[in-house]
């Protein structure tokens, strides 16, 4: 009886603790999506592919958005042209490098510095280096959706609306995709409307702004729109992944979790398979690792707070709304072995 | 559309209610004091603000919905993440929400401290000592202050005599002798899921009760170092154990 009022004590620490955080990340990501214009920001991202990835990771701080929030951005932004390297740092770092995500991990690990400071450091090189292994694939074709792909091929993207440095853009995305833009065959019906059904989100994939001529009222009706849906979808995954913290905390077996949290290798191993099994935001992860904090290594819980937000099982199902399920492999692939080594150097050498 | 489909009229409500209990259930945990079981208090106006929040977030939705109840207009109902089905989301938000009105929060006691051996609770490695200055009067310290100071300055042979007045709950470790108590607190860092024990070994002199497990004990008495599990270990020589109430923040110093 006293087990379960402990484990139930600290299922409602979690998200009490948590609930602050989320509705902050919301309430901004919300705002951001209908005041920021995505149009200027697409322009100035650089085209060396190197460059490219470290700012597309960085993009973040602009659009604190959540894993779930920034699939559908990362849509729109590779649509509107920018690089893939872009698009792939963004996606794999934004959920970690935002001001909001980073305040909440400091909250959370407030006596370990380090494990905040290495968690951003951590994000931002994995995304670097994954964005920058994707810009030798010049041609989107064999790793986009097809939709996307077609949606390419006849919008090619900016012609950046008449009046802003379009020739370098053009010119970039004719030599970035030359098989997409050369290529004789043309399907019938791959129009803009295709990829309007297709998005996740309320706003349609096909406008770069598509609420630039909305008026102020309307705008924050969709603000507040948008901030409860991720709320309720946000604050569910919240609430599983508090009770199964709480439950893990109280119910397995001390020696068990000791024995595992301990060594370096298996240590990292279980925490990058709960970082895939758990959805759990990455605005609350932190407090979900911290649960964990007295018996695992430093290491293991970097691992989860690096390769968490970068995968789990339900950003599989929004990722396949851009890429083949190939590329979602590499993808997970590469950003977990990356982690792995990173953190497993940190936990042999350093901690 | 939503005359075909009736529940699509309710999901809305749904969420506005799952999103204003969660406000009301923070703001109510502010009011009663059981924040305190919950967080550490740095973060309670962050708490405080976000359930003014929710709750204002909950009522906009209302009027919202309140007002167009009539009307067949068509919100813009795309689902933006499609992991839950409809509802589950409000669902899981509002029973969470509801478990938190009926359950109280409990304060952590020494079954939780026990899950830790005696070796476990003796370490002072996990406490953050920077910035830290102890009072100088050694009687004013509490608990946390003496292990903090012991983390700083680990031989015990430093404290030999100095006077302590300290609160904290009873535990019984099962490795130590009959005539120690274990006094504890609970230390959290963010909030209850990180909470740990902290505490000093209590000599008692002959005739002087155990007390039960959990007891808040003030404990008057000096320091000396006694052999414990064949470690040296700072302990407190009790002159006088008076029971006390439970602090209204037991995580407290």
């Amino acid at each position: 009886m006293n087990q379960l009022n402990n484990g139930f004590t600290i299922f409602l620490s979690l998200l009490v603790e948590a609930m602050p955080f989320l509705l902050l990340g919301v309430l901004f990501s919300s705002l951001l999506l209908f005041f920021v214009d995505e149009r200027k920001l697409v322009e100035k991202m650089p085209q060396n592919p190197l460059l490219g990835a470290l700012v597309g990771s960085m993009v973040g701080f602009l659009f604190p958005v959540c894993e779930c929030g920034n699939v559908p951005v990362a849509r729109r932004l590779l649509m509107q042209g920018v690089p893939t390297p872009v698009a792939v740092g963004f996606l794999l770092a934004a959920p970690t490098i935002n001001p909001i995500v980073i305040w909440a991990t400091w909250t959370a690990f407030r006596d370990q510095p380090e494990i905040v400071v290495l968690r951003v450091v951590f994000s931002l090189l994995i995304a670097t280096i994954i964005g920058w292994v994707f810009s030798s694939q010049t041609d989107l074709q064999p790793i986009v959706q097809p939709a996307i792909a077609r949606y390419l091929k006849f919008n090619p993207p900016p012609k950046p609306e008449q009046k802003r440095r379009g020739k370098s853009q053009s010119g970039k995305i004719a030599g970035n995709t030359p098989s997409i833009l050369r290529s004789g065959t043309y399907i019938l019906g791959g129009r803009a409307g295709m990829t309007t059904r297709l998005d996740a989100n309320q706003i349609p994939a096909s406008e770069p702004n598509p609420n630039a001529g909305k008026s102020r009222a309307d705008k924050l009706r969709l603000v507040l729109d948008n901030s409860i849906q991720e709320l309720r979808e946000l604050g569910g995954v919240m609430v599983l992944g508090s009770a199964i913290a709480a439950a893990i905390q109280v119910l397995a077996p001390r020696d068990l979790i000791l024995s595992l949290g301990a060594g370096p290798i298996t240590s990292i191993l279980v925490m990058l398979v709960l970082a895939a099994v758990v959805s759990i935001c990455s605005t609350v992860d932190s407090f979900f690792a911290l649960s964990f904090s007295s018996a695992f290594s430093s290491g293991s819980l970097l691992a989860f707070l690096v390769f968490g937000p970068m995968i789990d099982i339900k950003s599989v199902g929004l990722m396949l709304s851009i890429f083949k399920p190939k590329t979602i492999f590499y993808l997970f692939a590469l950003a977990g072995q990356l982690t792995f080594l990173f953190t497993l150097f940190i936990n042999l050498h350093v901690i | 559309m939503t005359k075909s489909q009736p529940p699509n009229k309710l999901l809305p409500w749904l969420d506005v209610l799952a999103i204003t209990a969660w406000g009301v259930l923070m703001l109510r945990y502010w009011r009663t004091g059981k924040l305190n079981l919950l967080i550490h208090p740095n973060y309670f106006p962050l708490v405080i603000v976000a359930g003014i929040f929710l709750i204002i977030v909950g009522l906009l939705k209302a009027q919202e919905l309140w007002r167009r109840r009539r009307r067949d207009v068509i919100t813009s109902n795309v689902q933006h993440v499609n992991f839950f089905a409809p509802g589950w989301g409000s669902s899981l938000l509002l029973i969470a929400a509801i478990s938190g009105f009926i359950f109280t929060p409990q304060v952590f006691a020494s079954d939780k401290a026990l899950q830790r051996n005696v070796t476990d609770l003796l370490s002072t490695s996990r406490l953050q000592t920077r910035d830290f200055e102890p009072p100088s009067q050694t009687e004013k310290r509490s608990l946390l202050d003496w292990v903090r100071t012991l983390s700083v300055y680990p031989e015990p042979d430093k404290y030999t005599g100095q006077k302590v007045k300290v609160k904290g709950f009873v535990i019984h470790p099962p490795e130590m002798g009959s005539e120690y108590i274990f006094l504890a607190r609970f230390v959290l860092t963010c909030c209850a899921a990180d909470a740990y024990p902290i505490g000093l070994p209590v000599k008692l002199s002959k005739g002087q009760d155990r007390y039960t497990p959990d007891t808040w004990l003030e404990i008057e008495g000096k320091m000396v170092t006694e052999t414990i599990n064949g470690q040296r270990q700072l302990t407190v020589a009790a002159d006088s154990l008076k029971k006390i109430p439970q602090p209204e923040n037991p995580y407290g110093d």
